[in-house]
This record gives C-alpha cells, sequence and structure tokens, in this order.
C-alpha cells in the first residue's frame, strides 16, 4: 500500500505534554517561536489544578510555608542546585502569570500570583498551600478563611470525593460546615465519574435540573462546595450560570485522580495549540532523537505511520518515572531517550528510606538530568550534551517536587527559562 | 444438539504476545483515565480499567464471558487517553473471537455471514448484478429528470480509472437516491472515477464479529478488486470503519495492495480548496447551526488531526464559520457514539442507547440544529439517540450539504433535510 512519510519543520521541538511542555509551548507563542510538540498523556491529567510554586521545605518538609518567594530564598541557601534557585524571581514570577494568563484567555480563569499561598482545599479535608489556583475554586478558599456557613455536597455513585470526610477534617477550624449527599439528574446507576458528570453540565437542561436539586439541598446556606464537576470546557461559565439559577455561591474542590481540573486543561492545550499555529502530535512519543548540524531529527509513529520534525532547537520536557523521562532499573536510573547521564544515589538501596511514609521523602525522587546554566543538559563530561538542546520540569535533579510540593513551579519556571535561551539560540 | 460453552482465554498470556513492549498490561498505573473517558464503563459491570485488573488477577473465566465485549466499540478512547498507552480494544477483539459463533449476538454473526454469501462482500447480501442495475437505473432517472445532468456517468468496472469508489449497501438497498449527490459532485469536479461490480461494498462487520479470517477474505476480495482494475486511489465513502478495516487488515495481514488509500473528506477540502467545488455558505441566510461528528475509525484511530482539520474545513466553507461550533471534546479525543463495533447491528438497544448518552449530552451542548458526520453508523447512531432522549437536531452527509450549497440537490435527495434546511434551497 502506498503511504506517504509526513515531515514537519520548526524552530523549536518541544519533547512532553505535561505542565513543562505546554508551558514551553505558551512561552514560545508568545515569543513568537515557531513550534512542535509531541507527548503522551502527562501527570497533568491528574492534576488538581491548584498550580503549587513552593509549599513546604526541605530537609523535613514539615511545616507549609506561606511566602514562598522567601522560601526559595531558604532554599538558594540550603539547595542551591534546585532548580527553583537557578531563576531569578521576577523571571518566575513572570512566568506564573503568562500562564495563568493564557490559561484565562482560554476559558479557564485562574488567579494571578500573588506574594503569599493560598489555602487550597482537597478532597481529604485537609489544605494545601499553592499559588494560583482556578477561578471556580476561589471561592472556597475565601469561605475558609471567612468561615462561613457552609454545605459541602457530594454525589450518590460518586468515588474518590465524600462530603463527609470532608467536613469531618475540617470541622475543628471551621465550625458552621456540613455535609449532604445528592443524586445527580440523569445519571444511570453504579459508579459515576466526576469526568462524566462535568460534561453533562454542559448541557444547559442538566445545569437546571441540578440546580433545583442544589437549591434545595442549600436550606438557608448562601455558599455550596462541589466535588470539581462544573464542566470540562467552559467551566467559569457553568458555575456562573449555576450561581445565578440557585443564588447561591458556589465553588469547587478537587476529588481524587482522574479529576476534571486536569483533563480540562489536558483537552484545552490539545485543543487550543493546533489553531494558535503549534504543531502539536498528541498522545505520542518520540522514539528517536538525533542531533545533526544546526538543529535536531526527531522520529516517532502514530497510528498512520511515520512523522519525522526536523528543529533548530529542543526543549526536553518528558518528566520522570510516571511519564517515562526517567527510568528505574536494575543498574539504576537512565534517561532513555538520550541516554543523558543521571543524578542518582550511588546504589538502589539508598533510593528509598525504611518507611515509606518518611516526611524527609526519598532520595530516588530528587534523581534527575543535570543542566548547566542555561539549562542545556550536560553529557558524561559534564558538557552541553548539544547547543540546540535545552530541558525543562521535573526530569531536572535536585529536587523533590512530590514533598516540596512545587510541581507546577519548577514545571512553568523552567520552561520559562528554557523557552528564553531558545529564543537567544535562534537569535 | 447441546450448548455451546465459551472457552476460557488467558488474557494476561494473550496480552503478553500481543502487546508491544512497554503498552502491557503491567504498565497499568490503575489510574482509571480510561474508564473516566469511555462511555461504555458501567455497562454490564465493567469498565476498561477494571478489566485490566481482572486480566491481571487471571479471572480469565468471568472475562472470557462477559457481555461488555459487546458493549465496547473498539474505539481506542482509553487508549488515547492512557499515559501507558494501554490498548485494552486487542483483547476486546481477541475475547470477541473467542465467542462460539452461536452464542455472539446474532445481528453482528449475520451480517458478517451476508458480507461472505456474494462477490460484493455488502451486509446487506446485495449481489453484483442487482448493484449494477440499481445503478443504472437511478442513473437513467437523474438524466431523464435532471437536465443539468443528462450527461452524468456513474461508470462501472471501469479499467484505469483513477479513484475505485466504494459504496455502502444501505443506499442501494434502501434509499438509492442517496447515491446521487456524490454521482453529482464527481461530475462537477470531472473526477476520472468508477465503481466495481465486484467488491463495491463499503461496511465491514467481519471485525467486529471476532472473525479474523473472514474479515481477511473480505480484505482480500476489495483489494483484488481494485489491483484488477488497476485504479490509483481506493476512495473510501462517507463510513468510518470500512477504511479502518481495510487499512488496519492490509496492514495486518500484510497484503499486497498498488493503490493508495483516501478519504472522501480529505479530497472534498481538497477540491473547495483548488475552487472545482464551488461551495459557499451564502444559502445559510438563517444562521442554521452545525456541529461535526469526528468518527473514531477516520479520525482517531486512522488519519489523526489532519482529516479532522479537513472535516472542519469543508464544514466552515459550506454553513459559514459563524455558525460551526465543535462538539467537546472533539477530533481524536472525541467520543465513539456508540454505533460502532456492530453495536447497531449487535441487538443490544439499551447498552447501545446508554453507551450513546455521552454522544447526546455533547451534541446537546452545542445547541446546534444539525450534525454533520462522514459516517453511516454514526448517523443511524446519532439519529436514533436523538429520538430516543427527545433532541431536536437533525443528522445530514457531507454530501448532501454539498449539492444543498451548489444548488443541485434533486427532489428525492433531502431525506434528511429538516423544514428550516428545505427552505433554503
Ligand atoms: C497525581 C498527581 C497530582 C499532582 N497534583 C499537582 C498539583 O496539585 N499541583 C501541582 O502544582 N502539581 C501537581 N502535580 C505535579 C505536576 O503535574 C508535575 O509536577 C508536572 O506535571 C511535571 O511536569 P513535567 O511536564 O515536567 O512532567 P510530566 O507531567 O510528567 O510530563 C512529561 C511528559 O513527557 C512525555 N514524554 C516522556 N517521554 C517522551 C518521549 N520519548 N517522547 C515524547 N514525550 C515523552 C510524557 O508523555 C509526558 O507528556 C501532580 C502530579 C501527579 C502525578
Ligand atoms: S488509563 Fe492506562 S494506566 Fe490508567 S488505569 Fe487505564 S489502562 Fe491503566
Ligand atoms: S475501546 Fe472505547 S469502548 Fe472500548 S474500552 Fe476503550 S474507550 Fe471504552
Ligand atoms: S460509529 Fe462512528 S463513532 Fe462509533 S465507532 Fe464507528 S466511526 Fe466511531
Amino acid at each position: 500500500m502506498s503511504e506517504e512519510d509526513r515531515h514537519f519543520s520548526a524552530e523549536l521541538a518541544v519533547i512532553g505534554t505535561g505542565l513543562a511542555g505546554f508551558a514551553a509551548s505558551i512561552f514560545a507563542l508568545k515569543r513568537n517561536i515557531k513550534t512542535a510538540q509531541v507527548g503522551n498523556t502527562g501527570a497533568v491529567a491528574y492534576t488538581t489544578g491548584y498550580l503549587d510554586l513552593l509549599g513546604s521545605l526541605a530537609p523535613d518538609y514539615l511545616a507549609s510555608i506561606e511566602d514562598p518567594w522567601q522560601g526559595i530564598e531558604q532554599l538558594r541557601d540550603s539547595h542551591p542546585r534546585h532548580p527553583l534557585c537557578r531563576i531569578p524571581k521576577d523571571d518566575i514570577f513572570t512566568a506564573f502569570e503568562q500562564f495563568t494568563s493564557f490559561l484565562g484567555k482560554c476559558g479557564i480563569a485562574y488567579t494571578p500570583p500573588g506574594e503569599f499561598n493560598v489555602s487550597g482545599l482537597t478532597p481529604a479535608g485537609t489544605l494545601k498551600p499553592t499559588l494560583c489556583v482556578p477561578a471556580t475554586m476561589q471561592v472556597g478558599s475565601a469561605a475558609f478563611s471567612q468561615k462561613e456557613p457552609c454545605v459541602i455536597i457530594d454525589f450518590k455513585g460518586l468515588k474518590g470525593f465524600s462530603s463527609r470526610q470532608v467536613v469531618a477534617n475540617l470541622k475543628d477550624r471551621w465550625p458552621k460546615l456540613s455535609s449532604k449527599r445528592v443524586e445527580f439528574p440523569d445519571m444511570v446507576s453504579g459508579e459515576i465519574y466526576p469526568e462524566v458528570m462535568a460534561r453533562s453540565l454542559e448541557v444547559p437542561a442538566t445545569r437546571e435540573k441540578l440546580a433545583k436539586i442544589l437549591a434545595s439541598a442549600a436550606g438557608d446556606v448562601k455558599v455550596i462546595g462541589l466535588p470539581a464537576i462544573l464542566g470540562m470546557h467552559a467551566p467559569d461559565l457553568v458555575r456562573e450560570e449555576l450561581e445565578q439559577l440557585t443564588g447561591l455561591q458556589i465553588f469547587e474542590i478537587p476529588t481524587m485522580p482522574p479529576s476534571v481540573p486536569g483533563i480540562r486543561l489536558r483537552e484545552m492545550f490539545e485543543q487550543l495549540f493546533p489553531q494558535k499555529g503549534v504543531t502539536l502530535i498528541p498522545q505520542q512519543k518520540v522514539d528517536r532523537l538525533v542531533f545533526i548540524e544546526n538543529g535536531a531529527q526527531l522520529s516517532l509513529n502514530d497510528s498512520f505511520g511515520p512523522i519525522s520534525i526536523h528543529a533548530k532547537s529542543v526543549i526536553l520536557a518528558t518528566g520522570r518515572f510516571l511519564s517515562g523521562g526517567l527510568k528505574a532499573g536494575v543498574d539504576g536510573v537512565s534517561e532513555p531517550l538520550l541516554k543523558l547521564p543521571v543524578t542518582q544515589p550511588d546504589s538502589r538501596r539508598e533510593w528509598y528510606r525504611e518507611k515509606y511514609t518518611d516526611r524527609r521523602g526519598h532520595a530516588v525522587n530528587s534523581a534527575g538530568i543535570e543542566v548547566d546554566s542555561s539549562f542545556r543538559p550536560l553529557d558524561n563530561h559534564g558538557r552541553p550534551y548539544s547547543k540546540n538542546l535545552f530541558a525543562a520540569g521535573v526530569i531536572l535533579a535536585h529536587q523533590d517536587w512530590i514533598r516540596g510540593r512545587c510541581g507546577a513551579g519548577v514545571a512553568i519556571a523552567t520552561a520559562y527559562k528554557a523557552v528564553e535561551e531558545v529564543e537567544k539560540l535562534l537569535k | 444438539m447441546t450448548e455451546k460453552t465459551i472457552p476460557t482465554l488467558n488474557f494476561k498470556e494473550k496480552a503478553e504476545e500481543l502487546l508491544p513492549e512497554g503498552a502491557s498490561f503491567e504498565a497499568c498505573l490503575t489510574c482509571g483515565l480510561c474508564s473516566s473517558g469511555c462511555p461504555a464503563s458501567g455497562i454490564e459491570n465493567m469498565d476498561p480499567r477494571k478489566f485490566i485488573r481482572m486480566a491481571m488477577l487471571g479471572m480469565d473465566k468471568e472475562l472470557s464471558t462477559s457481555k461488555w465485549i459487546w458493549a465496547c466499540t473498539q474505539c481506542k478512547r482509553c487508549q488515547h487517553v492512557c499515559p501507558m498507552s494501554i490498548d485494552i480494544s486487542q483483547l476486546v477483539f481477541l475475547a470477541r473471537s473467542n465467542w462460539p459463533r452461536e452464542k455472539k449476538p446474532a445481528g453482528i454473526v449475520r451480517s458478517c455471514q451476508l458480507i461472505q454469501s456474494t462477490d460484493s462482500t455488502s451486509a446487506m447480501g446485495l449481489p453484483p448484478e442487482d448493484f449494477v442495475f440499481v445503478v443504472q437505473d437511478v442513473l437513467e432517472e437523474v438524466r431523464e429528470q435532471q437536465p443539468k445532468f443528462k450527461n452524468m456517468q456513474a461508470p462501472m468496472d471501469k479499467k484505469g480509472a483513477h479513484f475505485f469508489v466504494n459504496q455502502n449497501s444501505r443506499e442501494p438497498m434502501s434509499e438509492p437516491d442517496e447515491m446521487v449527490p456524490l454521482w453529482k459532485i464527481f461530475d462537477i469536479v470531472g473526477a476520472n472515477w468508477t465503481y466495481s461490480s465486484k467488491a463495491w461494498a463499503a461496511e465491514n462487520f467481519c471485525m467486529f464479529s471476532g472473525n479474523e479470517e473472514a474479515w481477511r477474505e473480505v480484505i482480500k476480495k476489495r483489494v483484488d478488486a481494485v489491483n484488477e482494475l488497476g485504479c490509483e486511489v481506493w476512495l473510501n465513502t462517507e463510513c468510518g470503519h470500512s477504511y479502518y478495516t481495510m487499512w488496519n487488515g492490509i496492514n495486518r495481514f500484510g497484503m499486497k495492495a498498488d493503490f493508495k488509500l483516501e478519504s472522501l473528506v480529505t479530497y472534498y477540502a481538497r477540491w473547495i480548496r483548488e475552487g472545482k467545488l464551488p461551495v459557499n455558505s451564502d444559502w445559510n441566510r438563517k444562521n442554521i447551526t452545525f456541529t461535526v461528528q469526528d468518527p473514531c475509525m477516520i479520525v482517531r484511530k486512522a488519519y489523526g488531526e489532519s482529516i479532522a482539520e479537513d472535516m472542519r474545513f469543508v464544514t466552515k466553507s459550506l454553513v459559514g464559520e459563524e455558525n460551526f461550533i465543535d462538539m467537546q471534546p472533539n477530533r481524536s479525543a472525541n467520543y465513539c457514539c456508540g454505533g460502532g463495533g456492530g453495536f447497531l447491528q449487535a441487538g443490544m438497544t439499551e447498552h447501545r442507547r446508554t453507551y450513546g448518552k455521552r454522544k447526546f449530552d455533547q451534541i446537546a451542548a452545542t445547541g446546534a440544529s444539525y450534525v454533520l458526520t462522514p459516517c453511516h453508523n454514526c448517523h443511524s447512531q446519532i439519529e436514533d439517540i436523538g429520538h430516543h432522549y427527545r433532541g431536536s437536531y437533525g443528522v445530514v452527509h457531507f454530501w448532501t450539504l454539498i449539492c444543498l450549497s451548489l444548488g443541485i440537490l434533486g427532489e428525492n435527495e433531502r431525506t434528511y433535510l429538516g423544514p428550516d434546511l428545505l427552505e433554503c434551497i
């Protein structure tokens, strides 16, 4: 059968479609850099929607920190090689500003970065220090700090979110909080996923039916919290309409993964990037990456056949173990695409502490690749692997984003920096 | 006669044989993204994540007999959203193959048998001579009654034609006038095309019935027919699975095909871009709104973004950019309508409609008056769920709207137009 190879060329190829990869494409769009992007579903589909900059500090990761900017200053002394310490504060701020305002323009409004962390509610009924929150969740943080009377509502058949659990854990700090369980309109019985509810709330008739149920569940209370189900594609509109229909103030709380806010982001990126001129090849991985004179050649396959991309520069944003950017094997941790050296504990025995739940985290979770001051990955001799290659995101060594609560921070800030360097190179 | 039982498959072992490295079930993170995004989740108390878990736990007996495999349309959306690219549809195919024929849903089995019963490869069993007759008959009528097309051709078995065009059986069988708009389009662009009296039919339920041998035979007949006529392009009509089963089959069975496989949608787009199909949206004075259904068989499972883009280009050219509303999600992330995988033939109406509820919600959220789709199954299913869930939209083929826009849609070619569209003619 005759087939045609597909070939694309770009100034920048972004490898990875996690937060770092998407952020890189946003920053590249802003700088008019012609971009191609490839990647499979990344961790972004699992996120709560909160964009964390820095929530707690090594070595003990004990208390949540209120001022992430000052936290980064402290890190500079204790962990100077942490990626966040290698980027000027103003740049990190601008990166978050550009990222959140892009999301807002594309239909998912976020609070802009501020001077302090805000408290995000979690499905466990705990509070999480984070920098930017989706507009649909903002009222929750405010209601909590005002301790307003509030009902948390959950749904029959929905797993991964229990209003009773949320209330049980928050009750001592939020006395006027109560819980209710209701039935979601027109759902067949059995397990219901938040994604399904969110999509059905994009239908006006479902919103009207739900509004009646919510109004009656709220009673005299004026503020209600729901699991994150307020629409997939137009959450702000769904929330606004439900508020109008019910006369209540409504906010969302993230659910356990797979949660709607992450899927919202992924779908939005996948839909908008091609419209904005990014060549996006979603749900595929790069099989081979070779550097040639003045650029790189990427090879991959989608269901239709081979694709090749020629790019003048490359940003490697392939994440860690979950996404396949790093691989853990019997011989240690490796980077599969280019075989870049990986900074890691000397032996497998040192990967984990004795107790999995140890607050100080595990050494293997700070493994990653090394970069120079321009965010160029280093080879075995400590020299840049290629002048055209940059890296961003959690593939970078010297950070434990889970413990430090700095996942989005590392991804967005390093992507900003890497794109800035790409622009310099292209000039 | 003794009642046949379903043999027990060792799913884990089979998966290891089948799935490429890195896409094995062991890599499953049990994250649930697949189930969350699968319209068949919950049917027969099963979902894709559960299917994998049960396979890993060796619950082979339960899986081997689960009716759910007939509710999974093999749309591959689960794989699309899975961080590990795990493909459940392949195991579903295996499980289907494993059922004794007597136990399989009779409708799918029958459709495959009919396909095998004649050289037409038609799932409705329409023999070659009848097809030739119907085409000739309809052509003569159009030539007589529509002066603009008094010289129109519908070539049959024309050697060396550029396009070998296939035909869904539903038209010659039950709505022959629906063939005409496409002939008119070919006439206008001056395409060098032909039908074939052999292997002309588009549909292929043998793959869905889990009968690999029959699937291979059908594809073989079709490939031979195209090779015999020496056509450069096998041009697939507005039908999703016919494309996929052919394209995938040729690769799977390692067949030699001296031609390209193309979809009509790509050519609509090309002809509009080249000015050969001078459509516009001036007719849509009342701003009637449209959405499109991306058939997974040609978008997610085959061409990907490029054909999705073509579909949108064609739609916007036809109805006006401002009158087009995309479904959410769309393109490769779109939901299967629930008509695929033989679901429409399987007789599991209640399950099929449960599956289709997602599609209905998607359409209702757009508020569009019409759904355009280049797929026969999508067309039938979307109409059915529209009635069932009391929607108010219509479903139209692209060829209908193209001819409407060109002002050449004949009296008998307007079956799918509602009063609002009829007024625009
Ligand atoms: C369950 C969970 C919840 C989280 N919640 C939060 C939260 O609430 N707040 C927060 O700030 N952060 C959160 N995070 C963290 C945040 O999502 C990550 O920090 C961030 O996504 C890391 O970004 P990344 O782009 O570097 O890596 P990833 O998101 O891991 O993305 C890596 C990408 O690279 C791709 N890739 C790998 N190999 C290849 C290849 N060969 N070719 C092409 N592509 C390739 C992968 O497919 C993937 O798209 C959460 C993470 C998880 C797992
Ligand atoms: S999406 Fe993939 S990894 Fe997640 S549960 Fe489904 S199959 Fe497993
Ligand atoms: S192939 Fe489609 S229907 Fe089947 S499990 Fe996957 S998403 Fe569900
Ligand atoms: S009927 Fe349409 S949506 Fe469903 S499987 Fe077929 S092509 Fe896909």
